[in-house]
């Protein structure tokens, strides 16, 4: 700690602090453009300029200087006052001002110094820059005219996303932040640029013209996407949500968001929207009232019983979830699941049978600190980008080593000394394994403790590193440096994540990351941890909930078996497109088909719902309360920012006029739901409304401690002996299928592709747009082709959001599928 | 739209010379530039493959090598005539009648400065001074000086060139 004046405050702060960090902590305001807190210091801008005894003679640029014990500093003088202004004459030589139509008009801070400053004049004249906005690109706009070279935005695109999209380009008067060759916009789309410029030269597209800040009213919630768990800070204005607002001081993402937080937020608003519930009469669904509805539906589902289904989605608060679990009491039926039924088995069975938890062992800020990263699947940073970028500061910051086991390339591989295991489609078990071997081979394991030792020894006993890496096609000296790294450095964390394209052998996966885990001592040390990501926003909260068949009941896919027999009476779907987006559509149509009584819940009309017998109009995550847990156990407060549409009634009102109909008892509100499901819910005992803060409250603490530690054996897979392959997976622009009516990702992503390398394109003779068709055993789906290459020879991959693909015609939860290609 | 493409323009161009110059530097700290003086040495300049291929072997941004490719003049993003003709345009050789100079070379092949003939054999620079101010005026054609040139000079020796190969 050292120990300075500021403006005759005294004030003590870490040796690492800068001037500018300390006198924020003595509450002196000093002004900045290029200042950033997540951003390493740069010294570009030179209006935070500040005078020290000690450094007399010239001013001080305090953003990097750092703070010296017995510094006496004085942030304001006529000298400073003098000198900041002609700083602002300068920038305002060349920058263009038209702040009457510039969106930044009223949070722009060279706007805001210029008045401060008093600079009515300019005693310099020079050329304004007259060069072309970059129309090229839906989302972000870029006037560079605006610009003032502050560089956050080249900063934060490498610092914190690691996409490094700009870069300054020319020299001296000519220079400019451009991307590579000049070129329109082409990336990410997250946004941290839009969210860091102090000016109006980045903004984003959408919100053009939409409103003057002041006009906005700002309402924190939980992004309703994935599980990463993002604060998005709505900006509503006539009951619609405008745009999302820069706040880095709520929640775990710093004021990071990827596309579908920042730019997706807009189907809350889309005309798509349900605004009454449909009943099917003659054959046609028509607009009814609530009360025939819920009446059909409260009788439907009694006389059904104990051959009701019920499957939700996990995108449902935790209160909602609670209910819905009362709901199936009160039904009389145990058949109760979410998420397909098989994508999450990594967590409640895999890491369960080893860890006794089903949840990550640690937080995300704690990869920040990590010496060594296993990520498992490169997609990991599709499903998870803000966790993705927080991996992307370690390598850069922390010197982190990355190593990712894949079948593709991605943006985790191209990261700094990323060490890529690229192995055949379906082997990442098999690698898994030969690290657990390498380390119990070489002592480097650490047993104490664990049972099943012996066991698994002798289990993995045809996983020598060796026979792996001729298997899977990976470096053997690449997996022992990986599993030697992740035992003996002193933070390590193993990341991997789950969700419906993933299902094929995900308990498997849970069981061998869990082993791994123990080994290497990761589970349950602090610092280190285990994570296991669900893909949607409320994926851990469903599984927290046991929202999972009872013992005896029927899961998603028993559900499904037993439905297209015949077998079930009533299913109830509640936030979920299963015909788009679960493994097998033949099944869920013959299931649906077959069940007497369908009732969907949904935003939308999705080919689902279409099919159903009664269809419930719900709210979106801007418009309710309650709460979601996040991939790392952490829950968080949404708000409501909005009204629904028309009729639409939240998820929570509709289960508790369906409980009160089947005459239960249901909670009057989110909080005392809340109440209610703590007290019964494993971890949440303890947890109050009150103590949910502004960053949450992780349940189980930072590091969760393992409850039991055992080792299980568990057989790898096998590759299938096809020329061409296809995987499945989440893209980056889109998650699940509720993306697919916001209009940002859409904008971006608006088709379904199949993606390919292009060795495979040239010696197919098949070029970027062209159409081409996969024949598989269980049918045939044709896209446009994206040559790209991250993919390797052999490989192709598809998205599974979109239903026009009908991707699930042939994906029926396999870990690859063998294609014949034609054009 | 993933993250690599990056609308690529799909120029075919052989990059067994690129892999070389990168294999020779890769170890190197600090390898971007001798890479990409060695890349426009073999290929006379920076093709864009080249800096994609730079870009993902050396684990740089395409953005931060069009920034370095853009800061230092000696780096050419287009392909470069066989000769490259440097018409002098100092104090000395302005007074001298630089500007004549200039315009018959204009005359003869069509470019001015910057430019280059679409037959790849001639390129066009004005510079600052190449320090030969007794000889102004005067012009450089790659290593050979031509001074105390007329138009009726520069015409012959433009003329020579133009008979070469």
């Amino acid at each position: 700690m050292v120990n300075l004046t500021i403006d005759g405050k005294e004030v003590t702060v870490s040796k690492t602090a800068t001037i500018y960090e300390a006198a924020k902590e003595a509450g002196v305001h000093i002004p900045v453009l290029c200042y950033a807190k997540k951003l390493l210091p740069y010294g570009a801008c030179r209006v935070c300029l500040v005078e020290v005894e000690q450094m007399k003679g010239r001013l001080i640029p305090s953003c990097t200087t750092p703070a010296t014990e017995g510094m006496v500093v004085t942030t304001m003088s006529d000298e400073i006052r003098k000198v900041r202004k002609t700083v602002l004459e300068f920038l305002l030589v060349n920058h263009v001002v038209e702040c009457p139509v510039c969106d930044k008009g009223g949070e722009c801070d060279l706007q805001d110094l210029t008045y401060e400053y008093e600079v009515v004049a300019n005693r310099f004249k020079g050329e304004k820059f007259d060069l072309p906005t970059d129309e090229v690109n839906p989302l972000i706009e870029r006037n560079m005219n605006r610009c003032v070279l502050c560089g956050k935005c080249v900063r934060v695109c490498d610092e914190v996303v690691g996409y490094g999209s700009y870069s300054f380009i020319n020299r001296g008067f000519e220079t400019k932040i451009a991307t590579a060759f000049d070129r329109g916009l082409n990336c990410e789309f997250c946004g941290q640029c839009v969210s860091m410029c102090p000016v109006g030269a980045i903004l984003p597209r959408p919100f053009k013209f939409k409103a003057r800040p002041w006009q906005l009213k700002e309402v924190n919630s939980v992004c309703g996407y994935c599980g990463n768990g993002c604060t998005v800070t709505l900006g509503t204005k006539d009951n619609e949500v405008q745009t999302i607002r820069f706040n880095d001081k709520t929640g775990v993402n710093d004021g990071n968001l990827c596309i579908r937080g920042r730019f997706g937020v807009s189907y809350v608003n889309s005309d798509k929207r349900l605004t009454s519930p449909l009943i099917r009469k003659d054959g046609e669904l028509v607009e009814s009232s609530w009360e025939e509805a819920l009446e059909k539906v409260t009788a439907g589902l009694r006389s059904a019983g104990s051959d009701a289904g019920i499957i939700s989605g996990a995108r449902l608060t935790n209160e909602e979830l609670f209910l819905l679990k009362n709901l199936s009491t009160a039904i009389g039926t145990g058949n109760l699941d979410h998420s397909g039924g098989e994508c999450y088995k990594g967590a409640t069975e895999g890491l369960q049978e080893t860890l006794g938890l089903q949840a990550s062992t640690a937080t995300f800020p704690q990869v920040e600190k990590a010496n060594a990263i296993l990520a498992i699947r490169t997609d990991f940073y599709e499903t998870h980008p803000v966790f993705g970028m927080v991996v992307n500061q370690a390598v850069r910051q922390n010197n982190a080593q990355l190593t990712v086991i894949g079948d593709k390339q991605g943006k985790l591989t191209r990261m700094p000394r990323a060490r890529t295991l690229q192995h055949k489609p379906g082997l990442e078990v098999n690698i898994l394994n030969a690290m657990c071997r390498f380390l119990l081979d070489e002592g480097l394991a650490k047993t104490e403790g664990l049972q099943g030792v012996e066991e698994l020894k002798d289990a993995l006993a045809d996983y020598s590193v060796e026979a792996v890496a001729t298997a899977t096609g990976v470096d053997a000296d690449a997996i022992k440096q990986s599993a030697k790294e992740l035992a003996t450095v002193e933070n390590a964390a193993i990341l991997l994540a789950y969700g419906l394209p993933y299902s094929a052998n995900s308990r498997e996966l849970g069981l061998a990351a869990a082993n791994l885990a123990l080994l290497t001592g990761i589970a349950g040390r602090s610092g280190s941890g285990l994570y296991l990501c669900g893909e949607k926003s409320n994926s851990q909260g469903a599984i927290d909930l046991q929202i999972l068949p009872v013992t005896g009941a029927l899961g998603v896919t028993g559900m499904l078996k037993s439905a297209s027999e015949g077998k079930l009476k009533a299913l109830y779907i509640t936030g979920e497109d299963m015909l788009v987006s679960y493994p097998d559509k033949g099944l869920v149509e013959t299931a649906i088909d077959k069940t007497a009584f369908v009732v969907v819940q949904d935003l939308f009309l999705s080919e689902t719902a279409s099919k159903a017998d009664v269809v419930l109009p719900a709210a979106s995550f801007a418009e309710k309360a309650g709460t979601f847990t996040n991939a790392e156990r952490r829950i968080q407060r949404l708000n409501p920012g909005i009204t629904s549409p028309g009729q639409a009634k939240t998820d929570f009102a509709i289960f508790q006029a369906l409980l009160t109909g089947l005459g239960a008892e249901a909670p009057a509100t989110e909080a005392a739901a809340f109440t209610e499901l703590a007290a019964v819910t494993s971890g949440y005992e303890m947890v109050s409304l009150d103590m949910i803060g502004d960053q949450g409250y992780v349940w189980g603490g930072d590091t969760l401690a393992p409850e039991t530690r055992n080792l299980v054996a568990v057989a790898g897979g096998k590759a299938i002996e096809a020329k061409y392959q296809l995987v499945v997976g989440s893209a980056l622009y889109h998650s699940g299928t509720t993306s697919l009516h916001a209009k940002g990702p859409m904008s971006v992503v608006a088709e379904p592709y199949i993606e390919l390398g292009r060795e495979d394109a040239k010696e197919l003779n098949i070029a970027d747009g062209d159409l081409v068709k996969l024949k598989a055993a269980n049918g045939e789906i044709s896209a446009k082709v994206k040559v790209d290459r991250r993919m390797p020879k052999g490989v192709f991959f598809a998205p599974y959001h979109f239903g026009s693909l009908e991707l699930n015609r042939i994906y029926c939860g396999q870990t690859a599928i063998a294609v014949e290609v034609s054009k | 739209m993933t993250e690599t493409a990056e609308q690529e323009t799909v120029e075919e161009i052989d990059l067994t010379a690129a892999n070389q110059v990168i294999d020779k530097y890769i170890d190197m700290h600090g390898a971007l530039m001798p890479v990409l003086q060695g890349i426009q040495e073999e290929y006379g300049y920076i093709p864009e493959e080249t800096v994609h291929l730079t870009s993902e072997r050396l684990n740089v941004y395409a953005s931060q090598i069009y920034g370095v490719l853009t800061f230092y003049a000696q780096f050419h993003l287009q392909p470069r005539g066989k000769y490259i003709v440097r018409v002098c345009m100092g104090t000395a050789c302005h007074v001298k009648g630089a500007g004549r100079i200039a315009e018959t070379l204009k005359g003869h092949l069509g470019i001015e400065h910057a430019e280059t003939t679409e037959d790849l054999k001639f390129t066009a620079e004005y510079v600052a001074c190449i320090g030969a101010c007794g000889m102004a005026p005067v012009i450089m054609v790659n290593d050979a000086t031509y001074g105390s040139l007329t138009v009726q000079k520069m015409d012959d020796v433009v003329k020579k060139y133009m008979e070469m190969d």
